[in-house]
């Protein structure tokens, strides 16, 4: 994600804010202002994901990955996240660093084990998503 | 959740949010601007525990439901009939308006034959015979619960009998409340606005917005442990339970904000990570439950 796309997502987020008090101040139906307080925690939550984004100092440019590093699936394996290990994954020839991943409790995602190459898993979930660009990159897959 | 937190009026209104719909039932059904819908709970294959977590239920409680908000036709731990007659109490409601809410999942092995709810006309009923004929039927289906949302426990590996959650076995949209069990405010809210608005706004797992649009992680009161890198290393500890394999950053409901037994506590609350029992996957994909050694 480059600071224009991450400058965007901003605005628009913001606009939707807007757009959502304006339409508060019109409602007295409670149900309906329950659903626009919804739509207002989900901009406020769009917008804490990617300012903690920016704060993590997670690739914001990753055009240029750090790719110097070559794994083949036996080294993959050693960085499973245990015993002092980081918890590394593989999507499509990629290795990123889920150590400090959220959504890594435990270096486990879904039944799914860091130390491994998940290309098909995550084609399968995340497909089309903008997660990747979120990762660390810390290097690529042995031909 | 910090003080900050407690204060800002978004969080307080999401907590009336189920007593303020009730309270609009129950008002327009005592001024006569609104009728009683019937209600139809079946307990299919599982532990029943959803029926007992909203008999534990507290503004609004179970009473509200109960006497003032539905007629409740059907629920074999509480109702007063057994047997055929029970059956015959049951099968009446079809051709009639009704919502159906759902606890547990559904066997299909051997045609069903391995969950018996009770017998009608000498014939056993079973739960896939009960969820097919009564949910078509039901203006409005509920999956109460884990197990009934996505088969959850019952279906678990190696799932023996075959379970399933009932979407698979229905054609129409069912609106599902995953969470083991289903907090009681959930389902009255959902049931509430249902009479009051028809189908809440859903997400794309048809769960209502208005109680699973949050994800546990953004609003846990140890997410400052979390941004600030300071991880439990064992249970017990007061810290962010995020290296033992905490499954909050993946699960998307409001359990910090409501917490359960008449918001007494919740898991973290008391040093258990959050096992994910409200995701969709619960409990194979959410396992293991705690992982120690971990970077």
């Amino acid at each position: 994600m480059n600071n224009q796309i991450f400058k965007d997502m901003v605005e628009a987020n913001i606009n939707e804010i807007n757009d959502t008090i304006d339409l508060l101040y019109l409602t007295s139906n409670s149900c309906s202002k329950n659903k626009l307080l919804n739509s207002l925690r989900k901009n406020i939550s769009n917008i804490k994901t990617l300012l903690q984004d920016l704060q993590n100092g997670a690739s914001i440019n990753n055009s240029q990955p750090n790719t110097t590093k070559v794994f083949t699936l036996d080294e993959l394996s050693k960085y499973n996240g245990k015993d002092g290990n980081p918890a590394y994954v593989a999507v499509n020839s990629i290795v990123y660093d889920v150590t400090n991943n959220a959504a890594w409790g435990g270096a486990t995602h879904f039944g799914l084990t860091a130390g491994r190459d998940l290309t098909k898993a995550f084609s399968a979930c995340h497909a089309g998503e903008p997660i990747l660009s979120k990762l660390k990159v810390v290097g690529k897959m042995a031909e | 959740m910090n003080q900050a937190n407690i204060n800002c009026p978004n969080f307080s209104l999401k907590l009336e949010t189920a007593s303020v719909l009730v309270n609009k039932v129950i008002d327009g059904i005592n001024r006569n601007t609104m009728k009683k819908r019937k209600l139809v709970w079946l307990e299919l294959t599982g532990c029943s525990g959803n029926i007992i977590s909203l008999l534990d239920g507290a503004n609004p409680d179970f009473k509200s439901l109960a006497a003032q908000m539905v007629n409740f036709i059907y629920e074999n731990s509480l109702m007063v009939a057994e047997g055929e007659a029970a059956m015959k109490k049951l099968f009446s409601v079809i051709g009639d308006d009704y919502i159906l809410a759902v606890e547990g999942a559904v066997s299909t092995k051997d045609d069903g034959m391995h969950q018996i709810i009770g017998r009608w006309k000498g014939q056993p009923v079973t739960a896939l015979r009960a969820i097919t004929e009564l949910g078509e039927n039901a203006s409005h289906v509920i999956a109460v619960g884990t197990c009934a949302s996505d088969g959850g426990i019952s279906a678990a590996k190696p799932n023996p009998s075959e379970c399933v959650g009932i979407q698979k076995l229905l054609k129409k949209k069912v609106i599902k409340l995953p969470g083991c069990p289903c907090h009681p405010d959930w389902f009255m809210g959902t049931l509430a606005y249902i009479m009051l608005c028809g189908e809440p706004e859903l997400d794309d797992r048809q769960r209502p917005l208005m109680f699973y649009s949050t994800l546990i992680h953004d609003i846990c009161p140890r997410r400052p442990y979390f941004d600030k890198g300071i991880f439990a290393s064992k249970l017990g500890e007061k810290t962010c339970m995020f290296k033992l394999g905490c499954r909050g950053p993946v699960t998307r409901v409001d359990c910090p904000l409501r917490k359960w037994n008449d918001g007494v506590n919740w898991p973290i609350g008391d040093d258990s990570p959050c096992i994910g029992c409200a995701m969709f996957g619960f409990p194979d994909k959410m396992e293991p439950f705690i992982s120690y050694d971990t970077t």
